[in-house]
């Protein structure tokens, strides 16, 4: 200190030379947190209970459906993982439709976004992790009960290479399926900020659609005009799940069964509108964020 | 009935974007039974209503106008402003309450009429009109009571919907004596019998009357005793 005697304060700050992490290690950070998030999981008591009560509501069934295997000694699980999947698919839009705001709403309504960005992380990177954690986390809200199934079929000694093929199938749908529906409800409540209208949103586009879209396959199905509901399954990510795991053959019964070619425009429509919905979020942060 | 907090009331719901999504639910409802009528009949056409009309699209519009007029002044603590005027607290609940309740018939209860009009057979679509009437007015009034708990009033209102009357209604025969839906289509029942008779007429008049005046009353009992929180 002695050469810089012209100095009044010297507080001693000193640069910092070490190691720094890149984006990378921010984006898994942000990642890790998002999931934990929509369990309420690192926030208050409050908001853990409704995305828990939800999880056990989704589990439940599954755990009743093993206890009746085991007692009565069943030869087949009553229900596919698929077909599971599909019937507590109010319980999944829901969790959806509820704990999306909280990844994509309360950043950009308290302006906390601004935040983020301070940082070396872009905000398409941003809105591509949040995507992901709500995908993962929806994930794993349809994992439990099918592993649960799973684990169950195996100790009740059901044959394992049908289980396996059946655990295969429903587990390539539901990764298909997260990702659009989380696209959807990521979009969703990111344009509408104000929580309740997401949510609204959100369950018109996941519930109101797919109820629409079943009542008009019902109908073009005793029409005999089985194309036309074959088309308006592609409206909705539940009809596209039952349609493409009725087409293969995954045990869940639509009216109208997309043949091999629809089937392939349902996977690519589904693939499509992710794509789309993820570059919907990313312009959405984009522009938030250059505010 | 204070007419500036209702005139406030309606300004909020009708307020933007707000107001697309609330008519939103008429406008595709009507359509798509007219829809189908047009290329079936009203008959296939009518099967909407009560698979999708009235369980789902007349909750989910009183949901979104009880929790319009009162959820986002609770949400930014605007409300505050609201109860520091010398106004009965319960004649705020009242005031919000009636607009809700006129949102919801008119979005809710009068598209059903319209809509099961469009199939056909004037007194099933009556039957179905007074069913919608009383089930609205039961809804707004519990949904405007969840609102005036709860910040996460809307997941709490679906939640008694969706999984209450929808899910465990299908499945337990007896959701019915506790479900909002089943006590209208009940009284809908004495109009046109072609509705369902879930439940008893005495008790779906009375339960039905016990949850609108219950719910506003503690909607405002709610706000006589308000305490602001922040963001959990």
């Amino acid at each position: 200190m002695s050469e810089r005697s012209g100095v009044i304060h010297d507080l001693g700050y000193r640069r910092y030379d070490g190691p720094r992490d890149g984006t990378a290690t921010i984006a898994r950070t942000l990642y890790v947190t998002g999931l934990r998030h929509t369990y309420g999981l690192g926030r208050s008591g409050k908001s853990k209970i409704l995305p828990f009560i939800l999880l056990a509501m989704a589990t439940l069934p599954a755990a009743i459906v093993v206890g009746v295997v085991v007692l009565t000694g069943l030869g087949s699980l009553p229900v596919t993982y698929a077909d599971y999947t599909n019937q507590v698919q109010l319980v999944i839009s829901l969790f959806a439709a509820a704990q999306a705001p909280v990844l994509f709403s309360r950043d950009l309504r308290h302006r906390s976004i601004v935040l983020y960005l301070a940082r070396p992380l872009s905000s398409s990177v941003f809105a591509v992790t949040r995507w992901l954690s709500l995908t993962t986390s929806l994930l794993f809200f349809m994992w439990v009960p099918t592993f649960l199934l799973f684990a169950g079929a195996l100790l009740a000694g059901l044959d394992k290479s049908d289980q396996l093929e059946g655990l295969l199938k429903a587990v390539v749908l539901q990764l298909l399926l997260a990702a659009l529906v989380a696209g959807v409800t990521g979009l969703i409540s990111s344009v509408s900020l104000r929580r309740g209208f997401a949510v609204v949103g959100s369950v018109v586009a996941l519930i109101v659609v797919s109820g629409v879209v079943t009542s008009v396959q019902a109908i073009t199905n005793a029409q005999d005009a089985d194309g036309i509901g074959v088309a308006a399954g592609l409206l909705s990510p539940w009809s596209i799940f039952s349609g493409l795991a009725d087409a293969w053959h995954a045990g869940v019964v639509t009216f109208t069964p997309p043949g091999s070619a629809w089937a392939l425009a349902y996977v690519l429509v589904a693939v499509v509108l992710t794509a789309l919905c993820v570059l919907g979020l990313v312009a959405r942060f984009r522009k938030v964020g250059s505010r | 009935m204070n007419g500036t907090i209702a005139k406030l009331a309606l300004q909020a719901l009708l307020g933007r974007r707000r107001f697309f999504l609330l008519l939103a639910f008429p406008v595709l409802l009507i359509a798509l039974v007219t829809l189908i009528t047009a290329l079936t009949d009203g008959d296939a056409a009518f099967d909407i209503l009560p698979g999708l009309g009235y369980p789902l699209v007349l909750p989910l519009v009183a949901i979104l106008a009880a929790s319009s007029v009162l959820g986002p002044e609770v949400d930014d603590g605007s409300i505050v402003y609201l109860l520091a005027k010398p106004v009965n607290r319960y004649v705020v609940a009242i005031s919000k309450w009636v607009v809700a309740l006129a949102a919801t018939l008119v979005a809710g209860s009068l598209a059903i009429l319209v809509a099961s009009l469009i199939t056909g057979d004037t007194t099933r679509a009556l039957g179905m009109f007074v069913g919608a009437v009383v089930a609205g007015t039961a809804y707004s009034a519990l949904f405007l009571a969840i609102s005036a708990i709860t910040r996460h009033a809307v997941i709490a209102s679906l939640m008694f919907v969706l999984i209450w009357e929808s899910l465990l209604g299908n499945l337990f025969t007896g959701v019915a004596w506790l479900s909002i839906g089943q006590w209208g289509l009940r009284v809908g029942h004495e109009v046109s019998a072609k509705l369902p008779d879930p439940a008893n007429l005495t008790w779906a008049v009375l339960a039905s009357i016990v949850v609108t005046v219950a719910g506003v009353w503690f909607a405002g009992d709610r706000l006589r005793s308000f305490s602001l929180r922040g963001e959990d």
